[in-house]
Formats: C-alpha cells, structure tokens, sequence
C-alpha cells in the first residue's frame, strides 16, 4: 500500500511541476510584449546630411534621459516617403507607417487636410508661440497643432568669392541684388571664368518659388486654394526673369539631387541661391572652405514689394496616430519642441536653423563660420528670418508646379507668357477643384 | 538473505506476473509514441516541403512579375528616341537646349520609373557622352556614376543583350545599404551600338518583401547567384558572402529535379528547397530547420511527458491488480507448504477471490477426509494389535503345560514332594500373571516374580545347567513394565543360546539410565552373527513358535513402540562365541498402588 502512494505521490508532483511551469512562461513572455509596443519607435526622414544627423542628436539627447526607448531612425528620399505615406494612408491601414515622420511645409496641408485623422494632434504638448510665427501656419490644421516645427527654410545666395573676384566685383557690391544684375553678374562670371552661375533642375521651379516670395505672391491666393497664376505680376516677372537666364546661357541644368549637389562641390557654379539647409552640402567639400559667402537673396527688380528674403523648404515633424504615437510625442516635444541646448548642438554640428525662438539666443548663433570666410551665417539667416514674407502655402504647391513645369518648357520654346499663364491657371483650376 | 530468498520464493508468482506486465506496457507506450511521433513528423515534413514549393512557386511569380516590370521598364528605355538622343548627344552651350534635353529626358525616365515605382525601385541611366540621371534620391540609392564605375557595368557589357542582375554592396559611401541592380546595355536597334546603360535599383530591404512574408523562424529564404554569393537572405548577414556549398545543393536539386532535399548545415539538419531563377539567374533556396520547425509543432517533451503519466497510472493500476491477485494465492500456497510429513492438521483460512476460496474450501474438506481415514486407520491397527497380542497372550503353549506337567509327575515317582510342590506353585502362579488383561502392565517387581518363577520350571525340567542372575537396581522395582516382557529373551537364551556351550549363565540387569528404564538380558552363550540376528527379525513370530506364549522376541519391540513411542524399543547386539546382549529400553512408568493389578 505504502508503494502505491507513494507512486500517486510522485505523479502529482510531476504534473504539477509540468503546469506550472507552462504558467511561468506565458506570464514572462506576455509582460514582454506589452513593454515592446510602447517603448520603440520609428521615424522617417530624408537627407543623411542634414536631418538624419539632426535626429541623430536628438535621439542621443533624449536617450541620455529615457535609456528605454529605442529610437530607429529610418532614411528614405522625399519621394519615396510620399509615395509610401500617400499609399498607406489611402489605403486606410497604418501597418508599416512610422510613428512620426518628417514632411515638407509645402505639403504639409495637403496631408492634414486629407487625413487630419491619421496624425496625432500635438496641441498641448507643444506651445506654438514658442515657434516662429510663419510655421505655425502650415503646421497646424483646423485650430489644432500638429506639427512640430524644425528647420526654417531661410533662403541665401550662396556665392563664390574667387569667382566674383575673378570677374571684376567685390561682394559688397552684390549685397543688394536684383535678379537683373544677378543675371549681368553671371554673364560676367560665365566670361571671365567660363562658370555658370546656377545649377538648374528644369523639373524643379524652386527658383520661382523663392522670387514670387519675397514679393509676398504664391501660386496660390491667400485662402491658400484658389491658383493664381494667369495675373501674378511676381509670377510673371519670375517667368520673365528664368527665361532671361537660360537664355543668357549661364545656367547648368542638372537633372537629379547628386547633379546638383556634384556642381556645387565640383566647383561648377559661381551661386547657389537656395534654403540654408544646403550648407552642410556646400560644407561637405572641404577643400573650398574660405571661397564661400553668403548674401542676402536678390529681389525683383520691378515688383515693388520684393524683399532681399525668402524661404525654401523648411519642414517639420509629425506624430503618425498609430500604437506608440505617446512616445513619439514625447520624444518630439522634448527634442525639437523646447530643448533649445540641442539646438545649439544642431547647429554647431549640423548646421541646421531651428525655429524655436528660445534656441535663438545662444551663443552658436552669432558664432562666426570660418568656411564661409569668418561670416556669422547664422545670425544672418535668422536676421533675415524675421523679414520673410508670410503666404500661405495651402494644399497644391507641387500639384501646380508640376503643371507649371510643362508650361515653362512651352515658354522657353516660345510659346508667349500670357499665353502660358492662362493656360496653367485653366489647367490649376481643372485639377485643384 | 535466506528470508528474503524465501519471500522472493512466495512472491514469484506476483514479480512474474507484474515484470511481464511491466515490461509489456513500457513496450508499447515506447513503440506506440516513437511510431506516431515519427509518423507526425513525416507527414508533417512531407505536408510543410509540400506548401513550402507552393510557396516558393509564389515566390518566384512576385520576382517574375518585378523581372517582367523591369523588362517593360527597360524597353521603354530602349525604344525612347529622347533618351537615345540625351544620351548620344554632345553638350550644348545653350542652357535652353540643355534644358530641353534635360528636361524630356526627365519625362521619358519618370515614364520609365512608373514600370518599377510599386517596387519602390529607382532607375538611374548612364551615357556614353557622361551625361546621366540618377533620380532624386538624396544619395539614398548609389548614383548612376557610382554604378557605371563599378564592376557591374563590365558584366553587363559582357552580355548585352540580356536584362541582367547583380548585388551592389555600396560603394562604401555612409548610410548606403545592399541592393539588387538589374543592369541594361541600351544599344542601336539596328547597329547594335551602344550608347548607354539603364540601372534600375532595388534595396535590398524592398527587395526582401517578394519572400519575407514566406520566412519564419527556422524557414529561411536565401537567393543566390550563379556564383555563389548571397543577394538576398532574410538573415542579413549573409547577404553578400559567398557559400559555395549551398550553391552547390541547389545545383544537385536543380539538375536532379529533386522535390526536396535533407542538407547538413551549420551542424543543423535542414530541408532544402531550391528553384532556379532563369531571368535572374539566381537560385531561390528555401532551408527549413527540420528540428525548429518540428518543435514548434510537436511539442514532444508535452507527448513524452503524457506517455510517462499514462504507463505510470497503467503500472500502478496493474501492480494493484496483479498484487490482489496473486496475494490470496501466495498466501494459500504458504499455508499449504506448511503441511509436513504426517502432519495433516494445518487447516488454511480461506479468503480471496472465488477460485481461491473454492481451492481453499476444496483443500481443508480434504484435509478432513484425510485426518478422518488416518484416525481409523491407527484406530483399526491399534485394535488389531491389541486383539493379536491378546491372542497371542492367552496361546500359553500346550506343550510348555504338557512338559512342566511331566515333569511334576516325574518330581512325584522320585518322592521329591516339596519340589513338586513348588514347581506347582510356581506354574499357578505364571499362569495367574499371564492369563489377565493384556493391556495391563505390571511392576518390575512383579514381573521379576514371573521370571523367576519361569526360570524354577525351567530348571527343574532341564537341570540347571544355566545359572540366571537377577541385578535390580532398587530404585527401579516400582517401575512398570508391560507384562511378559523380558520372558521371550529369557527363553530365547535357554533354548538357543546354549547348544553348543551346553553352560553358562544369563544376567538380567534393569536400572534407570538417564530417564529411562533399561533392562538387559545377557547372556554368555554362542552367540549369532548379525545376519542371523536379521533372518529371526524378519521371520517374526509367525514361523517361530515359541515355547511358553505366542509372543515373540520381535513381538515385544513392536509391542514397546506401539505403547510407548519410537524412542523405545529393543536393540540386540551380539558376538558369535560370546554371547548375546539385549537392551530393553522403556519410559520411567509409575502406576498408583491402589489399583487393583490381580482381577482374578
């Protein structure tokens, strides 16, 4: 008898011990997971230069206070994360979106306004008056914040100093430019040293963005929906102005980004006018540091609003309303929306130009650049910040560029301005409906 | 060790029994579950290559329909007249015309891109003038210049004609990540002249989709090309090694048309699939981690473990079973061993199942049979005995009568009138002693009386030639002895022991010996040898008539040991020439004196 229990005996133990066993994993491997879920996070951005480098530093400021967060900084070309963002959310499903994703001022609106439910409104995590005023614009949608803004897109001339100096001028001359005596100046430039002085890309009009600008003008009326386009004399007069340049033969044209940054660095083009985001392009060669300067952006000579400031890009970041969107959130708010130290870094390392008004007083802002010849480039920028004129971007900056860029083609080939205009503004009209 | 030998003796039948069992259940549950295991897993492996060609078959349609995108992509490229001319063309100095080129040349390669864009691939041409495009990829994708001055561009020069693929590692550049590049020589149609290179890119990451949602732990796909190099693995690691040794499986599978193959890799057993990409020239290998993957679906500690319970509950289940069973048994059979020679009074308690309790009730009724026939056995000889010696008692020899009686009358012509007298008396009184109950026992005083009185007959009838002498140790007279015990000695010695002597005497001693009554007869006649001794044992005293009653020498030992036990008895030993010594051995009896011994 005594054999018998003692053989029940051992049975009970054995299954006990199997069963509970079996319990202690789940428990380990559900608690796991749920860990995971809240404390990874993954974002979008374009550009290794300029704002991978900037995350980069943030993330390293915000793990040195949250070492549980894993943050994966993805990088894709602009495009692709369009494409990539534009798929997902048409087609209604989050799988595979980042939690917080870098776009472009100029398409900012075009998403929220189509899918305001998709991001994460920011309002109360972040205080928009901390920002420039112009971002706030396009960061926010229907009375709510959404995004976080970055960089500004302050636009300079950036100008070879050997070059202007080989043709004759000196750089205080050409502080107070119109695009007329910039076009001279080229002429000049492309005789004595055989340069062009710009580096065109004929799919992107920016150039025209940046003239009708400062002039206060878009390609769209200030409801931000409306196109106008068939009377904006800025318009007309950047039309005017772009063909003058190509035909002045002092334009190389390039047709992708590595073209353009290769001109640059190749020492092919005498001017780049373009957002300040280009200069750790323009720094990546360093061979040329001390040739460099920065002016102030040449203005329309004959419509009279025109200012010496404008803006080119310029982006932000947004919180994609998906698991994990919290944590984003608080990796943004605490990074770009208020850490105005790590602005300091982003400048010193990166170069990049934040909009956070209380990042504006450090010291890294009046320090000089010795690549750009000891100038305060930063300070100049930030001078010239306050002096951009607002427009509002709306929805369809590219959807009318894209048709703009046809156009300018027929124009270049003759066909007349009034002409081109009208037939753009017909076509705006049809598509943004 | 003896004990517990006995035991194992009484259990045998139990440990028999239980150890077949055992042995038996643990035979079956280990072939039972390593049958159906192995069963499982063969038809689990079998069912999983089954799917997984299925799978792969998919696969290769999701790089099929990427190659056919990549073909329309390329022959766009290759029939666009702008794009020949872009690529032809020498630089103009006019930026309008550069513009114009540039510009329809952006038109033709988005048209070219639009092929390949779902892929999320870029496409970036190279000509032979220098000019080329590479897209606007912020130097996320390696730039046409990159790709025209890597190794690539030979291969794919080597042959033209064909939309080739290739791995392009990076030119080293930060940030820039594995991809696949389809490769394109755009040429003359009807010169055959080349005059650029069409590169459509695909990271290696967007590439990974085609096959990733197939992988699982312990599924792994890997594309090879024809060199051997890894171009595509879920495990990024691999990813542009070389591995010949898988290259070479493939090429077995492939050339042997093989359905699936079991490969040692890396120390673990895996299936491999394989299937050639012609358009690629890759091969597509699928590995399956045989034992990862079998573990995810059998769960063969859980099996294992339900086995052990099962035979531990059917062992315990049958070891009470068998114990029950065999228990009644095992104490029947100690019981019954307990039944020795001749002692037929160990009854068994019956208890147990029905069987037994028959074989138990069955076995104690014979028992009582058998006790009940012993009983009258013993009985009905015992009263046989009794009836024969009595028989033999009351036969006083006719002729002992006869001869005493002659005698007498032959005292009386001689005129010896007290010896006649006496001779008289002592035969009334032999025969008063003798002709009485059987069974009774008499004192040795008593029966020394009788003696002497026998021996006064004897004498007067035949001289006295033979002298008897009486040695009674004092102690001993009250003793009891049956009756006519020593007499048949006695007379033995007078009529056979002195034929040839002719003399002598006969010494009769009884004394006590260490509980015992001993009594001898000696005599210091002829003597016999012991074989003669044998014969009168066996010869009984049925042809031996003796000379004063029936009862013999032989008779007496018989009588002692039915009256009083094995222990007792007589023994005889004897010398030829020196006569002969018998040894009566008895138990120390004492009978009250007021019993009446003389009824007559």
């Amino acid at each position: 008898m005594k054999k018998v229990m003692v053989l029940l005996l051992t049975c009970m133990v054995l299954l006990t011990a199997c069963s509970s066993g079996n319990k202690d994993k789940d428990q380990t491997a559900s608690g796991g997971e749920g860990d995971s879920k809240t404390k990874e996070i993954t974002i979008w951005a374009w550009d290794p230069k300029f704002n991978i480098a900037a995350l980069n530093i943030a993330k390293e400021a915000y793990n040195a206070k949250h070492p549980d967060v894993k943050v994966n900084i993805v990088e894709f070309a602009q495009a692709d994360i369009i494409q990539k963002l534009n798929t997902g959310l048409n087609s209604g499903t989050t799988k595979g979106l980042p939690n917080a994703v870098l776009i472009e001022d100029y398409r900012a609106q075009g998403f929220l306004q189509a899918y305001p439910d998709s991001f994460a409104d920011l309002t109360g995590k972040i205080k928009p008056e901390d920002f420039a005023d112009y971002k706030i614009g396009t960061t926010s949608y229907d009375g709510k914040q959404y995004g976080v803004p970055f960089d500004t897109g302050v636009a300079g001339l950036y100008i070879r100093k050997d070059y202007i100096e080989q043709a004759g001028y000196k750089l205080d001359d050409l502080k107070d430019m119109d695009w007329k005596q910039y076009i001279e100046l080229g002429k000049k430039i492309k005789e004595k040293t055989g340069k062009d002085i710009i580096s065109l890309d004929p799919n992107d009009l920016g150039i025209l963005r940046m003239m009708i600008q400062s002039a206060g003008s878009w390609y769209l009326k200030s409801d931000g929906k409306t196109p106008d386009l068939k009377d904006n004399a800025a318009l007309k007069e950047a039309f005017t102005l772009y063909k003058e340049l190509m035909e002045s033969n002092i334009v190389k044209v390039n047709a992708d980004w590595s073209q353009f940054i290769a001109s640059i660095n190749n020492g092919d083009v005498a001017t780049v006018p373009t957002g300040n985001w280009i200069t750790p392009s323009v720094k990546a060669e360093a061979s040329q540091s001390g040739k460099w300067a920065i002016l102030p952006m040449p203005k329309l000579p004959e419509t009279k609003n025109s200012v010496h400031a404008t803006n080119l890009g310029g982006s932000s970041w947004y919180v994609m309303n998906i698991p994990g969107s919290d944590t984003a959130a608080e990796f943004l708010a605490e990074t770009f929306g208020s850490n105005a130290d790590m602005y300091q870094t982003l400048l010193t390392k990166v170069g990049a130009i934040g909009t956070l008004k209380a990042a504006a007083e450090g010291e890294a802002y009046t320090k000089p650049d010795d690549f750009f010849g000891g100038q305060q480039t930063v300070s100049d920028f930030s001078k010239w910040t306050a002096e951009i004129p607002k427009v509002n971007y709306g929805t369809s900056t590219y959807a009318i560029e894209d048709i703009l860029v046809v156009e300018m083609q027929n124009f270049l080939n003759g066909k007349s301005l009034d002409q081109v205009l009208s037939d753009a503004q017909s076509q705006a009209e049809a598509q943004i409906k | 060790m003896k004990a517990f030998l006995e035991r194992f003796r009484f259990h045998g039948l139990f440990i028999k029994m239980f150890a077949v069992m055992f042995v038996s259940i643990i035979a079956i549950a280990v072939s039972v579950a390593w049958t159906n295991l192995r069963m499982t897993e063969d038809l689990f492996l079998n069912t999983f290559s089954i799917t997984n060609s299925k799978v792969m078959n998919q696969v290769t349609n999701n790089f099929e329909s990427f190659h056919y995108s990549n073909v329309l992509a390329a022959m766009t490229a290759q029939q666009s007249g702008t794009l020949k001319t872009f690529l032809t063309e020498k630089g103009s100095n006019e930026s309008i015309k550069e513009m114009n080129a540039y510009y329809g040349m952006t038109q033709q390669m988005r048209k070219v891109q639009s092929f390949v864009d779902a892929y999320s691939a870029g496409v970036a041409v190279m000509g032979k003038n220098g000019r080329n495009f590479s897209g606007n990829y912020n130097f996320v994708r390696p730039t046409a210049g990159e790709l025209y001055n890597s190794a690539l561009t030979h291969e794919a020069e080597a042959d033209p004609g064909k939309l080739m693929y290739h791995l392009y590692s990076g030119s080293g550049k930060e940030g820039q990540k594995p991809g696949i590049v389809a490769t394109k020589v755009l040429q003359e149609a009807t010169t055959g002249q080349e005059y650029g290179m069409l590169y459509i890119t695909i990271d290696e990451n967007e590439f990974k989709p085609f096959y990733s949602s197939f992988t699982s732990e312990g599924n792994d796909v890997v594309i090879i090309d024809s060199a051997g190099t890894v171009i595509s693995s879920n495990h990024s690691a691999l990813i542009g090694k070389k591995n010949a040794e898988l290259l070479s499986y493939a090429r077995e599978i492939e050339d042997q048309g093989l359905h699936v193959k079991k490969v040692k890799m890396m120390g673990k057993d895996e299936l491999m699939l394989a299937q050639y990409l012609p358009s690629y020239n890759f091969y597509l290998v699928n590995m399956i981690d045989q034992q990862q993957v079998l573990g995810q679906m059998i769960n063969t500690k859980s099996i294992i473990l339900l086995c052990l319970i099962i035979v531990l509950v059917a062992l315990v289940i049958v070891f009470l079973i068998s114990r029950k069973m065999t228990r009644s048994l095992t104490l029947l059979s100690r019981q019954m061993s307990k039944v020795t020679r001749r002692n037929f009074h160990n009854y068994v308690n019956v208890s147990g199942g029905y069987e037994i309790r028959q074989l138990g009730e069955a076995y104690n009724y014979m028992l009582d049979e058998v006790n009940d026939y012993v009983g009258r056995l013993v009985h009905t000889q015992q009263e046989q005995r009794k009836a024969e010696l009595a028989a033999l008692q009351q036969q006083i020899n006719p002729h002992f009568l006869y001869n005493t009686l002659a005698s007498v009358k032959f005292l009386v012509q001689q005129d010896s009138k007290d010896k006649a007298v006496d001779t008289i008396h002592a035969l009334i009184s032999l025969l008063q002693n003798t002709i009485s109950n059987v069974s009774e026992t008499i004192t040795v005083e008593q029966e020394l009386v009788n003696l002497k009185h026998y021996v006064f007959i004897n004498h007067v009838r035949y001289g006295s030639r033979i002298r008897v002498s009486y040695f009674v140790a004092p102690d001993c007279s009250r003793y009891h002895v049956p009756k006519l015990m020593i007499q048949p000695f006695i007379e033995n010695a007078f009529f056979h022991a002195f034929n040839e002597k002719g003399e002598g005497f006969i010494h009769v001693l009884i004394s006590t010996e260490a509980g015992r009554l001993i009594c001898e007869v000696v005599d210091n006649g002829d003597g016999m040898d012991m074989e003669q001794l044998e014969l009168a044992k066996d010869r009984k005293n049925k042809s031996s008539r003796q000379l004063f009653s029936g009862i013999g020498v032989v008779n007496v030992h018989e009588r002692i040991r039915l009256l009083y036990g094995e222990e007792y008895g007589v023994t005889i030993t004897s010398q030829m020439g020196d006569g002969t010594r018998v040894r009566i051995s008895l138990p120390l009896v004492e009978v009250d004196d007021n019993r009446d011994e003389n009824p007559i």
